[in-house]
């Protein structure tokens, strides 16, 4: 929480239900610790929260780096990344679906200065200092990333909602690992559901990818 | 042929004579379809730049959201919305219609907000006060006398229909050599569309409005929503880009599109309502359970000589659907009665291939049980009860495939805990077309090609061979064809429901290609020595005749200003009725632990012409994964007590996932020959269930006859039968 964003805070909504807000930035900050893993919690962290505690409510000015731009975007403590890039951010970017909002379905993944994550369980607010990628950032329609072009060759979507998702969590597994085993593509996108029944054809697409990208 | 005309059923002609156009050809004679063409949306798809409804946003859209019915059954006697009205950012609360609720789900009240988190505050500030009433959410409870009744003016237990002779049936068993009498019991699955169910309507006042939709029919939307807005149907048009799954689900407005209708008419700003995942588990729809009391007789030649059958169809509130029994063998005299038995849940709705997997799922457990009994192999004894014989050419290939000279005979019979099965099963499906489509195809002077009709893309590749069609039958690569498809402004066409899509959308595409094809050769007959239209040759981006030729441009270049249009409609001999699948499956169980590992799967299906080889196989690939999901993981959990379900999201809910997809072979049938395309979705998803059901019990020996299969099925069987086993 940084003296920046308090600043900005919209004050037409100080005064709105204080109690819940508390609540909610209670939670949100501990929702945020669990999504970031290598987030440490730290005691200046915490001084922090104590001198803004009454003044995180409504919304706030963000800068977000969403696939190469800083773009500023306004949402509140509680806004998720994946709410942010598709309510919050003007315009859009939508590559990321939301699909369960709670991290089981992988629809959402981007990535957090490289590394797959679930943009429904993590804050926007926690991801203003880090590079944003999205399956959009990966390629586009006309010049596709090795990945999204493997999946239109193999047939690896079907009504596409997942896609972007398992593109993106592939793209990252990829670049850890380059020639990948059948198994290990299964293990990389165990994150991932697509409910159509594309399955044979994503690990098809990854490992065909990973050839691709080796030639 | 019956059509509704005005509420009255008639009896319409079909056309069906001999000069109404061109056939396909055969099947192994084309140049773009039954070819792997990639699906023309997939770059656009897997760049994340596919839009979809829940995609949508629009200038001054507010968000809405559904607050729901924590009882199975209760009434509302107080909604307070006071303090949710009062919250920044609320603009609307609207109240359900009906204040008694009959399921836990059941929609109480409706906002919308500036963003879904206020509207999300705005339902946890409405404050509902509820009478609880006597709630019933398990079949067997809800068959017992003095049970809760699930709706007022009817009795849980409905008699639907009796079939057969069944004095008839009781002197054919007592011909036959062995009986097997057994119940068999599926479970409500979720369809789990990833893109949940919701619209944006796109409503400020005024006269007009657009509804974009998540749904399997383009023309399902623009009637419900112009009454709920108060406009007429014209004025109302409905757009449907991409959706994100639908499969039986998705057709009409919905509770949800109602309350959008109404929140945008009382806000006059657009409402983007979509289903949070907890709404689409509990109120979006569900495949109906069955309850099925089989018995059946037979000949120790391999003969089944009588079947009777008791089925209930478990369909919460609603009616529910399951296939009659037999299902698709021949069991001699066969009695049957069904039944409709409701329970405190929402309405099953439809559900790819509604009503058979489930009937699949009993009948080819029975089979195979009776096969077992006699000491018969399994695709032998259902090729001695199949009298159609593509079952018999597909049950030989699928043995050969699997490996099924691997199968231990004996049931179980494998040395070591971990125990390898086998098990077979077949399908059918009507999957023909009907008189809806209409297609208009343009070709303009500088030779661009667009085909319009507003259909519906479900990710089941409608684009992608509408296109194919335009593009083989004007010599052109796919790339040269554009499609407008999911609009209600556009050409008429039906919804896609239960494999109708293929069949009654290509003939259309395909009779527009063609006129089209004669009016340009009509065109441009001058500059080719004046053949007859039927004899210039379009092919490889030529137009010839005569041993001249010109470049698909320059024979544009004859067309007047605004080009010409082909309007197609529908050939009913352009496509045809009646698939065939069969599946093997070959599972591992762990007897120690219960666990059942799937290792491969074959399955093979026919189709008429396939349109795109690529596509077909993956809807089979689907199909598998589908039925997968229903036989051993996937299944609502409802608590008695709070008659609610226990498990309404996907870290409860197991779908198949990467971890545990076994090795599979999908093969398009390409003896097949018929010229003619026939819908594959449904077909590609009846047999799987029966055939990983029927492997379970040769890999362990134990016959789980409730889904899903779940290691607690097997541990408990093995348990109780290694007590009374021989």
């Amino acid at each position: 929480m940084t003296k920046s964003r308090d600043d900005e805070q919209d004050p037409k909504r100080s005064g709105h239900d204080p109690g819940r807000r508390k609540f909610l930035k209670g939670v949100g900050i501990a929702g945020a610790g669990a999504a970031i893993t290598d987030h440490l919690w730290t005691e200046a962290d915490a001084k922090e929260t104590q001198a803004t505690q009454n003044t995180v409510s409504g919304e706030t000015k963000i800068v977000l780096d969403v696939n190469g731009q800083k773009r500023t975007v306004q949402v509140e403590p509680r806004t998720t990344l994946l709410n942010a890039l598709r309510n919050n951010l003007e315009p859009a970017v939508t590559g990321p679906k939301l699909v369960c909002d709670m991290g089981t379905c992988g629809a959402c993944t981007v990535l957090l200065d490289g590394k797959p994550a679930y943009s429904c369980l993590v804050l926007a607010v926690d991801a203003a200092n880090k590079k944003i990628t999205t399956a959009e950032g990966l390629g586009t329609p006309e010049n596709p990333n090795a990945v999204q072009a493997a999946f239109v060759e193999h047939d690896a979507l079907m009504c596409g909602f997942c896609t972007p998702g398992f593109v993106t969590t592939i793209s990252a597994y990829l670049k850890k690992n380059p020639n990948p085993s059948l198994a290990e593509v299964r293990e990389a996108c165990k994150g991932n559901f697509c409910r159509c029944g594309t399955y044979p054809r994503v690990f098809e697409a990854a490992l065909a990818a990973a050839k691709a990208s080796q030639a | 042929m019956p059509r509704v005309v005005n509420g009255v059923e008639q009896m319409v002609e079909i056309e069906v004579d001999e000069d109404s156009g061109p056939g396909w050809g055969p099947n192994d004679k084309h140049k773009l379809l039954n070819q792997r063409i990639t699906r023309v949306d997939g770059p656009l798809k897997a760049a994340g730049a596919a839009r979809y409804t829940y995609d949508q946003r629009l200038p001054g859209m507010l968000h809405g959201r559904i607050l729901r019915c924590p009882h199975g059954h209760a009434r509302v006697t107080k909604l307070d919305t006071e303090a949710a009205a009062k919250i920044p950012g609320v603009k609307a609360i609207i109240q359900a219609p009906l204040t008694e609720l009959r399921f836990a789900g059941a929609p109480v009240a409706a906002v919308a907000a500036t963003t879904p988190e206020i509207a999300g505050d705005a339902l946890r500030a409405i404050k509902v006060t509820y009478e609880v009433l006597p709630h019933v959410v398990h079949a067997q409870d809800a068959i017992k006398p003095g049970a809760p009744k699930v709706v007022e003016e009817e009795n849980n237990l409905q008699e639907k229909a009796k079939n057969g002779d069944l004095k008839k049936v009781e002197a054919a068993f007592a011909t036959a050599d062995e009986i097997v009498e057994a119940e068999y019991t599926s479970q409500r699955i979720h369809h789990a569309c990833l893109e949940t169910h919701g619209m944006v309507v796109d409503y400020r006042g005024g006269d007009t409005a657009t509804i974009y939709a998540s749904t399997q029919g383009t023309f399902t939307i623009p009637a419900d929503a112009a009454k709920e807005l108060g406009l007429q149907q014209s004025a109302v048009t409905s757009s449907v880009e991409h959706m994100g799954g639908g499969f039986g689900s998705k057709f009409g407005i919905g509770v949800e599109g109602m309350f959008a209708c109404r929140l945008s008419k009382e806000t006059k700003a657009p409402v983007k309502m979509m289903l949070t995942r907890y709404d689409e588990f509990v109120m979006a729809g569900n495949r109906s359970a069955a309850w099925q009391k089989l018995k059946a007789g037979v000949k120790k030649d391999g003969t089944i000589v009588a079947m009777q059958a008791r089925q209930y169809r478990l369909g919460g509130l609603g009616q529910g659907s399951q296939a009659g029994q037999p299902f698709i063998y021949s069991m001699g005299e066969a009695y049957r009665e069904i039944y409709a038995l409701h329970t405190n849940e929402d309405s099953s709705v439809a559900m790819r291939a509604p009503g058979y997997p489930q009937a699949s799922f009993a009948a080819e457990s029975l089979v195979d049980e009776l096969a077992y009994k006699i000491r018969m192999d399994p695709v032998e004894f259902r090729k001695k009860n199949l009298r159609d014989q593509v079952y018999h050419r597909q049950l030989d290939r699928g043995a050969r495939e699997i490996g099924w000279s691997r199968r231990n005979p004996v049931a179980g019979g494998n040395a070591g805990p971990l125990k390898r099965g086998f098990g077979c099963a077949v399908g059918i499906w009507g999957g023909a077309g009907n008189n809806q489509c209409k297609v208009a195809l343009t070709v303009s002077r500088d030779g661009s090609v667009v085909v319009a009709v507003g259909t519906q893309d479900l990710g089941t590749g409608t684009r992608t061979y509408t296109r194919a069609i335009v593009a083989e039958e004007l010599g052109l690569g796919i790339k040269d064809v554009k499609e407008q498809i999911g609009n209600s402004k556009l050409g008429g066409a039906n919804p896609s429901g239960g494999s109708t899509t293929a069949p009654s959308l290509a003939p259309s595409v395909k009779d527009a290609s063609v006129k089209t094809r004669l009016l340009l050769a009509e065109r441009v007959a001058p500059l080719l020595g004046n053949p007859k239209p039927e004899e210039v040759v379009f092919a490889d981006g030529k137009v010839s005749a005569n041993g001249k030729s010109l470049t698909w441009r320059e024979a544009c270049a004859a067309l007047p200003a605004a080009g010409v249009t082909g309007n197609g409609e529908w050939r009913s001999d352009l496509q045809s009725r009646g698939v065939h699948g069969v599946c093997f499956a070959e599972v591992e169980v762990d007897v120690e632990t219960g666990h059942v590992k799937p290792i491969k799967m074959v399955h093979i299906q026919d189709g008429g012409l396939p349109l795109n080889r690529l596509l077909f196989e993956s809807q089979i690939n689907g199909g598998m994964i589908q039925s997968l999901g229903m036989a051993l993981w996937e299944g609502r959990v409802m608590d008695a007590q709070l008659g609610m379900q226990l498990n309404p999201g996907f870290g409860d809910y197991k779908l198949p996932g990467t971890l545990e997809m076994p090795e599979m072979a999908p093969i398009i049938d390409d003896d097949d020959k018929r010229e003619a395309v026939i819908g594959v979705a449904e077909g590609c998803n009846i047999p799987a269930v029966g055939a990983l059901a029927n492997a379970v019990f040769n890999a362990c020996g134990l016959r789980v006859r409730e889904l899903p299969i779940t290691p607690d099925k097997i541990l408990m069987g093995l348990m109780n039968s290694s007590t009374s086993r021989v």
